[in-house]
């Protein structure tokens, strides 16, 4: 299958467990589609170019950059971006570390530590300091210095607060 | 030197702390966490059109023809326009500096006959999408036909080539001043030591690029633009000198903001050309940068060099400081600030630091090359000039054969006042402390022995020292003691609700700092309420209080001034009805947690929330002739300069295999006066000082020999990442300021202002055995690979006998 850059497709998208389908252009890409098509601003594009992590999502439950996935490459597939992580309307256990070890400044690259983070614990509940630094070290932050980012990934494994409850689909169209 | 009268809006209330100091966790941080943050990008309004510009591929090239037909053609395109489009709405926007010696330029909105660095706007297109935009970008038909590019300051100071020809001689800047005998000291020396000292190219770089939204209603004649600046009451300042919108009909709205760090505290050709397109189009009209551009067109910062020069007793005392700096300024002024900032801030604010040098003399100049304009960077021109200080006090200390701490105590001022030789005067610090503090942390005698133990395996470690002043809440004192006329004052809006709840306004917009957090604990103690009953806006838009910008480590003592002055007045007001429900004095009644109560007397209390609702709504509690507004609007101003001071230590590991530094443990002092929120200053540190590591090691905007910029992604610009940034420890002093609000200093600029010369200091530690002494960064691999292979030529210290 090829596409010029301007034509149009159908994509079908999971994002935080609601079925989104559009027609998009086939260069369109996730990080574009989620923000603009499903309306969730929450992800953030720091360069476009797939070095910042800040448009981090997971996708099937794997980080990814949305900046360098096309829409299309999403089709039928389930995302997870940063606005699924509240239990309810609380903060969940890693964001509230964030929080307490003052992780965040600007907040701006945030969304991307807290979905690569999210994908670690998920996979690895008690991850060492060299763990978190391995898997983490693919996102920039010009804020923090990062020490505090550290400690809030390593409070919330302490606490066990992963969040490993993965959202369930609901069923029905939303665009 | 001129200091400045002292007026009312100088002086604050004196409050019970009671919040401030506390760990008060952010009020800002449940939004951002769960990405209901609205940021510039988030924003979008019905009918919006988007807006890309084509920028020039070359250094410095003179526009021979360029047609848009083909551009205005294209599928999805509403607008598209040249120079010669824009110039009729604005010729572009001036820039310089009010010193001696400052010739101006303008810089276009668009360019027009020449183009003067890689990145200069040519073209602006707005159509239905972004995408549709950056389309319609590459059909633009021009050419051009290059000119020489001068990239070099050396050369752009000797005269050779032309970067901007309204800069004849290249020079955007140059002038100087001699305080005491300083040709005397230098002359009588036991012994001079001197260096050249270059701090490279930089971006700040925040995560969130620059962007501007505007949209026009003609019924009204009223524009709203949405801009993530740090200065939006100067923007709409502007847009009224610059483009004629009428002032009281301008609203400059700053969203959520993704960092500023200076990048963001200028006035850009975009912010002005956004609104002129979205009158034209009579649609809102929307530009977020890219990262490509933001590195090419966003400021630059801190290219350098500086010329620095102690003569020293025989005691190894400094008698005479002086000072050159050589600034790269890139193609034009950046307005408001001008290529000034880094030469002229570097040795007019620097050259004493904390020493005891009785003497000063410095010469400083800009020269255009054809680059990016050079803007603020946090702690702009302070950091290559403290980079400069602090390594030359290592290079003395070697020198004098003295420690790095003994040089320092041995020189540092002994007592307060202290008056140093251009008159400026620095009233309280502990700079003295400071040292002894830093010493004591490092356990110097322990790490000297663990360093030659490792030395005798084939390892290298260093450590190195950095003291800094800051200068801190840019003030017209501040602005004025640096023989400078900049008249700076905000105001803060404190509104108490019946229910005894505050909400307060700010002038300065944030970018990050928790400013809504830290403001919200000096409002809480003014008023005597409980912190989490106070909501801070920060400046959302220039209807609300006003601001001369989030610059200069201003905010908590600015901003913290005018809030905590608003709140006195509201203040007085419950104490009046509190005194008056309770048969007591007024000058009996306290206000702390949340209560009214008369001293001595604990029980005898009135909730503060009563009184609200009293005042409100119970005309029998008034006393006479009260007046019921429950809602001030102050100014604050501070009335002297006031200096924050600290220091930093660095330890690091070189790899002789690879020419990296690893940076294995940073140990902070820092004295900012009264801490508001232990939390926000560690964050300020501790972000502050890896963006220094990054501007001494990892950064480095690059250009080849023709002006092309080698840099412009986050793979070829590199900022530091979490597996080379070190873990801290981090000692607070307090000594409060006499002047400000509940004592606190500024602090938001510091990590970045002293990092550097911690950096270079602990790389040349490590690099004894090799005799190699480096002056230049950023230090790469291939440097450091060369100094520990013998093959870098030495820049020993020149220690020149008298």
């Amino acid at each position: 299958m090829s596409a010029t850059p301007q034509e149009r497709l159908e994509v079908s998208i999971s994002i935080n467990g609601r079925r989104y389908k559009a027609p998009v252009e086939a260069r369109k890409t996730l990080a574009d589609f989620i923000r603009e098509d499903a309306h969730l601003t929450g992800t953030k594009l720091g360069c476009e170019h797939g070095v910042c992590g800040s448009c981090t999502v997971l996708i099937d439950d794997a980080p990814a950059r949305s900046c360098l996935t096309l829409a299309a490459q999403a089709d039928g597939h389930r995302v997870r971006t940063v606005e699924s992580l509240t239990e309810g309307q609380e903060l969940n256990g890693l964001q509230r570390a964030f929080r307490e070890q003052h992780g965040l400044q600007c907040g701006f690259c945030t969304a991307g530590f807290l979905m690569t983070a999210t994908a670690l614990l998920e996979e690895n509940p008690t991850p060492t300091r060299d763990d978190i630094v391995e898997t983490v070290s693919g996102s920039l932050c010009r804020c923090t210095g990062y020490q505090t980012i550290i400690a809030a990934i390593e409070q919330a494994a302490a606490e066990g607060a992963a969040d490993t409850q993965k959202h369930d689909e609901q069923e029905g169209d939303v665009l | 030197m001129k200091t400045v009268e002292k007026h009312q809006h100088m002086d604050t209330p004196e409050i019970a702390a009671r919040s401030v100091g506390a760990r008060v966790l952010r009020s800002e941080d449940p939004r951002l966490l769960s990405g209901r943050g609205q940021f510039i990008a988030d924003i979008e309004l019905p009918g919006q059109l988007h807006v890309a510009f084509v920028r020039s591929p070359v250094a410095h090239a003179r526009i021979t023809h360029i047609d848009l037909s083909a551009v205005r053609d294209a599928e999805g395109v509403h607008l598209a326009w040249s120079g010669a489009d824009a110039a009729q709405f604005c010729e572009g926007l001036v820039g310089e500096f009010a010193v001696e010696g400052c010739n101006p330029t303008t810089m276009p909105l668009l360019a027009t006959d020449e183009v003067l660095y890689v990145g200069e706007p040519i073209a602006v297109v707005v159509a239905e999408t972004r995408y549709a935009a950056e389309d319609a970008c590459e059909l633009l038909d021009w050419d051009f036909e290059e000119l020489p590019a001068v990239v070099n300051a050396d050369a752009a100071a000797a005269g050779v080539g032309v970067a901007n020809p309204q800069l004849p001689d290249n020079f955007g800047l140059r002038g100087g001043a001699s305080f005491g005998d300083v040709a005397g000291a230098f002359e009588q020396a036991h012994q001079i030591v001197e260096g050249r000292f270059y701090t490279c190219r930089v971006s700040a770089a925040p995560m969130e690029t620059r962007g501007v939204i505007a949209d026009y209603e003609w019924a009204s004649k009223s524009l709203r633009v949405w801009s993530n600046t740090q200065m939006p009451h100067f923007l709409r300042y502007m847009l009224t000198a610059y483009l004629g919108f009428p002032e009281q009909n301008v609203e400059v709205i700053t969203p959520d903001t993704g960092g500023g760090f200076g990048q963001k505290a200028h006035v850009y050709p975009e912010e002005m050309l956004l609104p002129l397109l979205a009158r034209e189009v009579d649609r809102p009209v929307k530009w977020i940068e890219d990262r490509r551009e933001n590195l090419m067109a966003g400021a630059h910062a801190h290219e350098q060099y500086v010329d620095i020069a102690y003569a020293l007793d025989a005691t190894g005392k400094i008698t005479a400081v002086r000072t050159h700096a050589l600034g790269d300024g890139g193609a034009y002024h950046a307005p408001p600030w001008s290529m000034a900032v880094e030469p002229w801030c570097a040795v007019v604010m620097t050259p004493t630091g904390l020493y005891d040098a009785p003497a000063a003399e410095y010469t400083y100049a800009a020269v255009a090359t054809n680059k990016t304009p050079v803007g603020a960077y946090r702690g702009v021109g302070y950091m290559a000039g403290t980079f400069a200080r602090e390594c030359l006090a290592d290079e003395a200390a070697r020198a004098t054969g003295m420690s790095p701490f003994e040089f320092r105590r041995h020189n540092v001022v002994p007592e307060f006042p202290w008056t140093n030789p251009q008159g400026i005067v620095y009233d309280e610090g502990s700079w003295r402390e400071s040292i002894d503090v830093l010493e004591s942390m490092v356990d110097y005698p322990a790490f000297l022995q663990r360093q030659a133990e490792l030395r005798a395996q084939g390892r290298y470690i260093g450590l190195g020292l950095s003291f800094f002043v800051e200068s801190s809440g840019e003030s017209t004192a501040g602005s004025q003691e640096h023989g400078l006329g900049d008249v700076y004052h905000d105001t803060a809006t404190v509104r108490l609700s019946p229910n005894g709840t505050a909400h307060v306004t700010i002038g300065l917009s944030a970018q990050g700092q928790g400013l809504a957090t830290t403001m919200a604990q000096m409002a809480a103690d003014t008023l005597g309420v409980r912190v989490e009953d106070v909501i801070v806006e920060t400046a959302r838009s220039t209807s609300h209080a006003y601001g001369s910008g989030t610059i200069g480590s201003r905010g908590a003592v600015i901003a913290g001034g005018a809030v905590s002055r608003a709140a006195g007045v509201v203040r007085e007001k419950i104490r009046a009805v509190a005194a008056n429900l309770l048969e007591a004095a007024v000058d009996d009644v306290d206000l702390v947690d949340g209560n009214a109560s008369v001293k001595g007397a604990p029980d005898t209390s009135i909730s503060i929330a009563e009184v609200a609702t009293a005042i409100y709504f119970d005309m029998s509690s008034w006393p006479e002739d009260f007046d019921p507004v429950l809602e001030a609007t102050q100014a604050y101003d501070t009335a002297r300069a006031m200096f924050s001071n600290g220091a930093h230590a660095m330890v690091v590991e070189l790899d002789p295999e690879t020419g990296f530094v690893r940076f294995e443990k940073v140990f902070s002092v820092e004295d900012c006066g009264t801490v508001i929120n232990p939390n926000i200053v560690e964050g300020q540190i501790r972000g502050g000082v890896v963006q220094g590591i990054g501007a001494s090691v990892f950064e480095e905007l690059a250009y080849d020999e023709s002006g092309q910029l080698l840099t412009t992604t986050f793979l070829d610009y590199g900022i530091p990442t979490m597996d080379v940034s070190p873990p801290f420890e981090i000692h607070h002093i307090e000594t409060p300021s006499k002047h400000s609000a509940s004592g606190v200093k500024g602090m938001g600029e510091s990590g970045l202002i002293a990092a550097p010369a911690a950096v270079l200091n602990a790389v040349n530690d490590a690099l004894t055995p090799f005799g190699v002494v480096l002056r230049e960064l950023p230090l790469s691999p291939e440097k450091i690979r060369a100094a520990m292979s013998g093959a870098t030529e030495s820049a020993a210290p020149q220690v020149v006998a008298p």
